[in-house]
């Protein structure tokens, strides 16, 4: 897919409690499902939660999806997209 | 202090210290331990604690059959359906914080804004507790199991190490397999993360160092408590004076490596509670900062959603009370009496899961609503 049509939507989810930040990382993967299947979008969650960067990518890959980790500053990265 | 005090609690602040570190890096939660089992059907963090609880097993069967530490520890009693009660509250309370007691300590250290009002949540359950304590201790006679025995090798009775040994021979070859295909790994993690099966054994080893040092498992709640005695004696000193579950001291055994008496309770006193859990705490904490200064990952950030703010300190505020009717924190239950398989941390562990679940019930229905959640997130 080319980079430059695919559609990056972030969601800030730091400073919260564990389980919600993969929550409305969840939530956000099954409302986008179609333009994610199809390449047009990815999703990037800013988080400060350690746990995250874990479970994160776990659930997306066991849904079909493609997940990267990256470290910026003081906290994490999460693109979930489709695989090229 | 004397030389073997300033031992003992130099030994737990650096225990601590690792503790706190090993934690920071695993991310190794026990609130989420279960929180996640019933939430996500995610089983990699309790098979990792089930690898450090089989773990502890063997070290403290090798422990108390060299008499580094008595059998059962101290504090340990006979069961009473209040374990199971205590349990049940805790495993809501944890839930709702989003960490346990301990590890509320390592967020803490790292800089997190709701470990601190779990904190203050944590305080203030204790307070609670110790108002109604007169009532809840005739309460509590009603509710104990007259089995004549403390840990289950007594109620059989065989020897402990049979006990131990049978555990061990029958899950080890489970654990095995997990560690074989992968079920105690993961496969994304964050900068210098520790794997949940290395993290546990490490943590297994802190563990029992601590209870070498300490004489007893690691515990914190009664510091907890002790705070909120603190802070009741600055307001009103009469009214302190006037409880009674703040004179008790029902801390009192003679540490094996040392020969010291070590003799303490919940009231505002630096006493034997006060050094065997104070510098495990800071430590903790110390631990969970110098591994985030060190990652770049120290940061207060304070735009935790109003609701979840809410959440953490009425779940603290729950496992401070409950510990005390536990009594008891999951760490003392799952990494010191599950290991001598005591029977009242069998009833506190089988209440822990009744709570995580019902916590998460709570969770998802007051606390992460999707309508609500959807305002967390940026867009």
């Amino acid at each position: 897919m080319d980079e430059e049509k695919t559609d990056l939507r972030m969601f800030d989810i730091r400073g919260q409690i564990c389980p919600s930040t993969l929550l409305v990382a969840l939530r956000e993967i099954n409302r986008h499902r179609a333009a994610l299947r199809d390449g047009s979008m990815a999703l990037l969650f800013i988080t400060d939660n350690r746990d995250s960067t874990v479970t994160i990518p776990e659930a997306a890959e066991n849904m079909g999806y493609r997940a990267e980790v990256r470290k910026v500053g003081h906290h994490y990265e999460v693109e979930i997209g489709n695989h090229p | 202090m004397r030389g073997a005090e300033t031992a003992i609690a130099f030994a737990q602040l650096l225990i601590g210290g690792g503790i706190g570190f090993v934690m920071h890096r695993a991310d190794f939660c026990f609130a989420g331990t279960f929180r996640d089992l019933f939430l996500l059907q995610r089983r990699t963090m309790i098979r990792a604690l089930l690898l450090l609880v089989v773990a502890l097993t063997g070290l403290q069967a090798f422990g108390y059959l060299l008499g580094l530490f008595a059998y059962p520890f101290p504090l340990f009693g006979p069961p009473s359906l209040a374990n199971l009660l205590g349990g049940i509250m805790f495993g809501v309370g944890m839930v709702l914080a989003g960490g346990c007691v301990v590890g509320t300590l390592y967020r803490l250290g790292a800089g997190s804004f709701l470990a601190m009002v779990t904190v203050a949540g944590l305080v203030g359950g204790s307070l609670i507790y110790a108002e109604v304590d007169r009532w809840w201790a005739k309460a509590v006679v009603a509710l104990k199991l007259d089995v004549g025995a403390i840990t289950l090798a007594q109620l059989l009775p065989v020897a402990p190490w049979v006990v131990a040994g049978g555990a061990i021979l029958l899950l080890a070859p489970l654990l095995v397999a997990w560690g074989r295909n992968g079920s105690m790994s993961v496969a994304h993690g964050p900068e210098g993360y520790i794997q949940p099966w290395l993290a546990a054994l490490l943590l297994a080893g802190l563990i029992f160092l601590s209870t070498l040092a300490a004489g007893l498992p690691p515990g914190v709640t009664t510091t907890y408590t002790k705070m909120g005695g603190y802070l009741l004696q600055a307001v009103s000193s009469p009214h302190l004076a006037a409880i009674p579950f703040f004179q008790r001291e029902p801390l009192n055994f003679t540490h094996a490596l040392s020969g010291l008496a070590i003799v303490g309770g919940a009231g505002p006193r630096l006493d034997g509670i006060a050094l065997v859990q104070f510098p495990l705490m800071v430590g903790i904490v110390a631990g969970g900062s110098v591994s985030a200064w060190r990652l770049g990952e120290f940061r207060f950030y304070l735009r935790a959603p109003q609701r979840q703010v809410v959440s953490a300190l009425v779940g603290g505020t729950v496992m401070g009370f409950a510990s005390r009717i536990a009594p008891g924190c999951n760490i003392w239950h799952i990494a010191g009496g599950l290991p001598i398989l005591s029977l009242q941390s069998i009833l506190f562990v089988v209440g822990l899961f009744s709570g995580a679940w019902l916590g998460t019930r709570l969770l998802l229905g007051l606390v992460l609503r999707p309508d609500r959640s959807s305002q967390a997130g940026k867009e």
